[in-house]
């Protein structure tokens, strides 16, 4: 009982919070509303039993992903400022497209066969230490998970190059400035 | 419970885990210990030979599923990985001189090529979806930052903007594609999902549409009609070097998954060989029609390139049949050593002529008069656009031969009659170039780089010399480079 009320509540607050992403003017106060989402998720994994899933909801969505936002934000100028109008003139089409598309939505999981609100079974506790294993096990996925880490390597050389690289670059070819006088 | 990894697994993937730990170790020494960027073009070089002889060592082995059948090392992927390992080491060959005069050159630009050769490599040996989409990734992140390598010029940037957003498209199609393949025969593995179609246990509108999206993604990255729009773009904003090294591996690694996926695993989805057929005869016909407007040389090059995907791909459509498959895969093998060679030779010449990067030297009329000055560089490019149309005894008049009689014996006349009717329309084209080599006057400037000049040379005399002497050779050694699980 008490994991529903809190299911309830966490529910209402992500609710608010996603009108409040969705509304508000100010970027950066969106962006807090989005946390707040994206937090709210995290708990209701919790209630799931999805420990795992709950810290990792955590440590990448809210470490990471909201920080890039802010920075991105941060980093580009008039930051925070509220700009332009909020709602697009065609607001109420796009009411009615996402209503329908919840209705319909809602209308498909009440009458899908395996929701009946039970959980078929119950979680393993030893889940997050077998998803472990098998990202490593040489009988898993051990070679997508090292050929995701060298995509991964690959993916910062270049980002790297991408973003710092160009500054120290000399030589015979024409930089943009130059470009421009000629 | 686990399963040690055994020397076998290691074995299967040995090219791979040689080339991933020296590029990495190549990046600290190039940081910490190098000072010449010339001895990190060396060092990775050297690590290409070394991967090349480790993938010439796994040849003539059975079959072996490594890792759980997340990767295969068959007769197909070894000499798909041996020829990878070549084109790196040649790649590296074309690019070093050429960003070292423009002054962008920089140990991580071949680390990246590395990084790309192993993702190609691996995007031969995959026997799982999972592998297919990361190795699609490997190789596809490093070339779009190759591509705008020139940064801050503006259409380097362009380029590698235009490529990196529509390529994430295709990743995106690709997914999809993967996760609909998936959820129709619920499972990942290659080998198992062969089972279960056969078993007839797959839904099968569910595999035909998830085979469809793949085709898109896969297309993506040979540039086929209508997916091929980014291909002018970046090939003509890329530096050369990496617009060559583009135009021969990324082509050759979208075909290696194309044919394990379509020959091996999807004859069932028949109903996508008129799909094929189209996307054949499309990529023929506006890659070779619009190749004749351009008068920049990398533009006709990237629209050559788009028709030469067409050539490949019209072998491809025989894919459902199970007697033509294997024949059709080796047309395509053969075809692209043909390809390869002649495009890296052909971009060999544009590295050699190209005064500026992206400027003076890459119009049609800057080659006039090459046969005057440079006789042996107007030679080989004339034996490249000869090859490019498939006049005898050059390898490419093989390539085109096996190609139209694996599709002719499929039954597709009116495709095998496109391809030749263009191949007719693309002789224009080419030999415009070799009439302005040879019959006008002009003052052509060419660099001294013995390594570029070394490589356009040999890939001349390998296209002459091979479609003299070894091409049934050649194409038996293809043909015995099957596709196989286990």
């Amino acid at each position: 009982m008490v994991a529903y009320w809190i299911f309830a509540l966490v529910s209402l607050l992500m609710v608010l919070a996603a009108l409040v992403a969705v509304t508000n003017r100010n970027l950066v106060r969106a962006t807090m509303g989005l946390v707040l989402v994206l937090f709210g998720n995290a708990v209701l994994f919790v209630l799931l039993e999805a420990y795992f899933l709950a810290v990792a909801q955590v440590i990448i969505y809210i470490g990471a992903i909201a920080i890039l936002i802010v920075f991105a934000i941060m980093l580009t100028r008039h930051v925070g400022d509220a700009w332009g109008p909020a709602f697009h003139r065609a607001w109420a089409w796009a009411v009615v497209v996402a209503g329908g598309l919840a209705v319909g939505l809602l209308f498909w999981i009440a009458h899908w066969p395996a929701a009946d609100g039970k959980a078929k079974s119950p979680v393993d506790p030893q889940y997050t230490k077998l998803l472990g294993k098998a990202l490593v096990a040489p009988d898993g996925y051990v070679i997508p998970f090292e050929v995701a880490s060298a995509l991964l390597l690959a993916a910062l050389i270049g980002a790297i190059y991408v973003a710092w690289g160009g500054r120290r670059v000399k030589g015979p070819y024409p930089q943009r400035s130059e470009e421009k006088e000629a | 419970m686990t399963v040690p990894v055994t020397w076998q697994d290691v074995a299967a993937l040995l090219p791979e885990f040689f080339l991933v730990v020296w590029a990495s170790a190549l990046l600290l020494l190039d940081v910490f210990w190098i000072r010449e960027k010339r001895t990190t073009a060396w060092l990775s070089a050297l690590g290409f030979v070394v991967a090349l002889v480790l993938a010439v060592g796994q040849m003539g082995r059975a079959p072996l599923l490594a890792f759980r059948g997340m990767v295969i090392a068959d007769a197909f992927s070894v000499f798909l990985v041996a020829l990878f390992a070549l084109s790196g080491l040649v790649g590296i060959l074309l690019a070093q001189d050429y960003l070292a005069r423009n002054g962008i050159e920089r140990g991580e630009f071949y680390v990246l090529l590395m990084f790309s050769v192993v993702g190609m490599m691996l995007m031969a040996r995959v026997a799982d979806l999972v592998m297919i989409f990361l190795a699609l990734e490997l190789f596809s992140l490093p070339l779009y930052v190759m591509t705008g390598f020139a940064r801050p010029r503006a259409d380097s940037e362009e380029a590698a903007l235009k490529y990196f957003l529509l390529g994430a498209f295709a990743s995106g199609f690709m997914a999809f594609g993967i996760a609909l393949v998936y959820g129709a025969t619920s499972t990942t593995s290659l080998p198992h999902m062969v089972d279960v179609i056969q078993a007839g246990e797959a839904d099968l509108a569910l595999l035909t549409a998830g085979a469809a999206l793949v085709l898109t993604g896969l297309g993506f990255k040979i540039a086929t009609v209508p997916f091929h729009m980014w291909t002018p773009d970046v090939y003509h904003g890329a530096p050369s070097p990496v617009s060559g090294f583009m135009a021969a591996t990324a082509k050759m690694a979208g075909f290696a998954a194309l044919l394990r996926l379509f020959v091996l695993v999807f004859p069932v989805v028949a109903d996508l060989t008129p799909v094929l057929w189209a996307l054949a005869a499309l990529s023929m016909v506006l890659g070779n029609v619009a190749a004749i407007a351009q008068r920049n040389i990398k533009r006709l090059l990237a629209y050559s390139s788009i028709a030469h995907a067409g050539y490949m791909l019209s072998a491809a459509v025989a894919f459902a049949d199970p007697h033509l498959g294997p024949q059709a895969v080796a047309a395509i093998l053969f075809y692209l050593v043909a390809y390869v060679l002649a495009t890296f030779g052909a971009w060999g010449v544009v590295i050699l002529l190209e005064r500026r990067i992206g400027q003076e030297g890459l119009l049609l009329e800057d080659y006039a008069g090459l046969s005057r000055q440079y006789p042996g560089l107007a030679a080989a490019m004339a034996v490249f656009m000869l090859s490019f149309i498939g006049v005898p005894p050059t390898l490419g008049f093989f390539g085109k031969f096996y190609l139209f009689r694996v599709v002719l014996d499929a039954g597709f006349v009116g495709l095998a009659l496109i391809g030749v009717l263009t191949s007719l329309v693309s002789a224009y084209y080419y030999l415009r170039v070799v009439m302005l080599m040879y019959m006008k006057p002009g003052e052509p400037i060419v660099r001294r780089e013995p390594r570029v000049q070394a490589t356009v040379l040999a890939a001349a005399a390998l296209t002459l010399f091979l479609g003299l002497t070894a091409a049934s050779s050649l194409y038996a050694w293809a043909t015995e480079a099957i596709l196989r699980f286990g």
